[in-house]
């Protein structure tokens, strides 16, 4: 048996009382005691001690099972006791366990593999989610629009026409016109499209619009809603981690360059098709040089194109330009009265809803 | 056994020290995409702590980053997956055209929200306290918040109908009610803050952005003629709408911030002043100066160091925070015993949710 103190270096509480006590302790190889005038503590076995990290030059223990048991000491522990004591935890007991850069290697090695996988495996993933289960995802999220869909007889005719040339084995449920003036056009999961009224009004033929929907059906055919809504749902988990501002902006920006990929993929997809159908390219190039000037111009669009979905307008004119060949004789997608029953879909149809308006 | 002259609070921290932490917390962070952030905020936690004096004894942070971490995976599993899905329906609710509806599931979402933050506010409070230890006692609450989020509610909507004029009474009257269901040992906390105090502040807050509009307008009635200049292009906005441009993002950026400061410091140093624990008065002595002082050397050491030096946001504070603090008063330490508080098991998920901060 040893003995050390009663010491003002060395102190006490018990976890019952605020009072602090300067004990003797007394130690053997099993266990140790404490002693003060008016009291004891003990005999506990060292085992049961808990060091208590963070202390700077004091040495601090706590006792398991007893909440507020503190010994202290004003310095390191003196030797001989010092033997039988923990070491605190100081990163954490992972980390302590193999180094601190050793698991920051370990760590870095693990994220970037995951970020690989999660970016990468929804286009492994998406192919292989059976049919039925996209087409109920796009049920449930978009019904029929809220009966915003613009249809007459001839306006179908007019879209089964563009179908047949731009997509005809494409698993494509729906195309639809949607009576809200955006100049712009969606896939929507379960191989819906809809072209936007904004859109048709906007063209200046027929050809136009078949870009832009081929564009669309491209993005069906690649399955890329699909894929875009498990690598959304990947980054959100993996990047939860992240408070929300952080992880939402990481998970932005690699979402975006993504997209840009999946988009240049359907402009391909597009231009392929224009091409098999003997429609020019020209109009849907001159369509994509109204709507960078609508967003600021090249040098603007050149700008911030790392933070953006799509690639920069220019680019993408120039892509369909070069697919055009010269002195070439093309037809256009729709005749003179297929065109106008579709630009005035929403016009002629009388039960059609109007916007978003709430009410 | 307060010693006259001397501060009840200290704190003995340094950057120097701080500064491993910080840097291994950063690099640890980012390489576990983010996850070792709730033991980064345990080791940031335990440093202050333990460097923060109360008469002869520092503190002692005994929170774990697992409790982090698991209240952080309750609050995901509970609350914001939930969330997610609900934010999914609203928008197919409002594409299948139930606007009505959307907007009220929308409307009880908010509510529910708004709710849990302040149920995340309390029981943050008590999750710190119940790991804060001075001479082997504790901190605590015997309630869980649920009802003080019912008060947070309808305190903040009743502030908020007479065009926010009632916004102080909400914030006192709640400061009160969240302290006055804490306790450290046996002892229950007593917070008696009386409104009176800010409002003429808070009113200053409230009329300065009324008096800076009508101050606008003249000027710019005033500048009406020279804008109106016929020489001018007509394409380019004149001149004097630039300088207006530059006094509205001044006054936006720059005085509102600062009036509200101003409000800040003077509600800090009367809510604190209105705290005691038993025969403990605390005060709070920080002036709109000092807290001006403080967010401008925020602002300088994150700005210069391109947002690296956000790591020292948290030591800045906690450091400013205690050397203002003070506490007059005898302690006993006899009757000093042990909190009978049931400690919560997990850490403040819920605040971490919502980004709550500390004071």
């Amino acid at each position: 048996m040893t003995s050390l103190g009663p010491d003002d270096s060395i102190w006490h509480y018990d976890g019952t009382r605020a009072t602090r006590h300067h004990p003797r302790i007394d130690w053997a190889a099993e266990t140790f005691t404490l002693h003060w005038e008016g009291g004891a503590s003990g005999p506990h076995r060292w085992g049961d001690l808990v060091p208590v990290g963070g202390t700077g030059a004091r040495s601090v223990y706590g006792l398991r099972g007893v909440p507020g048991w503190r010994l202290g000491f004003a310095g390191a522990p003196p030797e001989g006791f010092a033997v039988h004591l923990p070491l605190p935890a100081r990163y954490g007991r992972w980390i302590d366990r193999i180094g601190l850069w050793r698991a920051i290697a370990l760590f870095g090695a693990l994220a970037a593999a995951t970020l690989f996988v999660v970016l990468r495996a929804p286009q492994w993933i998406a192919p292989y989610v059976p049919y039925s289960w996209e087409e109920r995802l796009g049920d449930a999220m978009v019904g029929d629009f809220g009966g915003r869909l613009c249809e007459t007889p001839a306006s179908r005719a007019a879209i089964a026409r563009l179908q047949a040339q731009l997509g005809d084995d494409v698993r494509i449920r729906q195309i639809g016109i949607a009576n809200i003036d955006m100049v712009n056009a969606v896939a929507l999961p379960g191989g819906r499209i809809l072209l936007f009224n904004g859109l048709l009004k906007e063209a200046q033929s027929p050809d136009e619009v078949a870009g832009v929907l081929a564009h669309e059906i491209g993005h069906v055919r690649h399955r890329d809603t699909m894929t875009a809504l498990v690598r959304q749902l990947g980054l959100s988990v993996v990047l939860g981690g992240f408070n929300g501002q952080v992880g939402g902006a990481v998970n932005g920006l690699l979402a975006m360059s993504y997209s840009r990929d999946a988009e240049r993929s359907a402009d391909a997809y597009s231009i392929a098709r224009l091409k098999a159908s003997d429609i020019s390219p020209l109009p849907t190039a001159a369509f994509f040089d109204r709507l960078g000037a609508l967003s600021g111009g090249e040098r603007m669009e050149r700008a911030t194109s790392w933070m953006a979905s799509h690639p920069v307008s220019a680019e993408r004119k120039a892509a369909f330009t070069r697919s055009a060949v010269a002195g070439h004789g093309y037809r256009p997608a729709l005749t003179e009265p297929e065109w106008t029953a579709l630009v005035n879909a929403c016009k002629d149809d009388p039960d059609v809803k109007k916007g978003f308006s709430p009410f | 056994m307060h010693g006259s002259g001397a501060r009840a609070f200290g704190f003995t921290g340094t950057w120097r020290d701080y500064a491993p932490i910080a840097f291994s917390n950063l690099l640890l962070t980012i390489v576990t995409l983010g996850i070792y952030r709730f033991w980064a905020t345990t080791r940031t936690r335990r440093y202050l702590w333990s460097r923060t004096r109360f008469i002869d004894e520092p503190l002692e942070w005994s929170g774990t980053g697992l409790e982090l971490f698991i209240g952080f995976v309750l609050v995901l599993v509970l609350f914001l997956i939930p969330f997610v899905f609900l934010q999914f329906g609203v928008q197919a609710l409002i594409f299948q055209g139930y606007a009505g509806l959307a907007i009220t599931l929308g409307a009880l979402a908010i509510f529910l929200l708004f709710y849990l933050s302040g149920v995340a506010l309390f029981r943050m409070l008590r999750y710190r306290l119940s790991r804060t230890w001075w001479h082997g006692i504790r901190g605590g609450s015997d309630e869980r918040g649920w009802g003080y989020g019912w008060s947070y509610l309808w305190r903040n909507i009743v502030g908020m109908i007479p065009f926010y004029l009632l916004v102080p009474w909400a914030m006192i009257s709640l400061w009160n009610d969240r302290w006055n269901a804490m306790s450290f040992g046996p002892h229950p906390f007593r917070s008696s803050a009386l409104v009176g105090g800010v409002y003429k502040r808070f009113l200053l807050f409230y009329l300065v952005p009324f008096l800076l509009v009508i101050g606008l307008i003249v000027a710019g009635v005033s500048a009406m003629p020279m804008m109106m200049d016929p020489a001018a292009n007509p394409g380019q906005p004149p001149a004097g709408f630039w300088a207006l441009l530059i006094i509205v993002a001044i006054v936006f950026y720059g005085v509102l911030p600062l009036i509200a400061l101003i409000f800040y410091a003077k509600y800090m140093r009367v809510v604190i002043g209105a705290l005691s624990l038993s025969t403990l008065d605390f005060s709070f002595d920080a002036r709109s100066k000092d807290w001006f002082l403080l967010i401008l050397g925020d602002i300088a050491l994150v700005v210069c160091t391109l947002g690296i030096g956000a790591i020292f946001l948290s030591y800045r504070h906690w450091a400013f925070f205690v050397r203002h603090l003070d506490a007059s008063g005898e302690v006993s330490l006899s009757a000093l015993t042990q909190s009978t508080t049931v400690a919560p098991g997990q850490g403040e998920g819920l605040a971490d949710a919502f980004d709550i901060g500390a004071i």
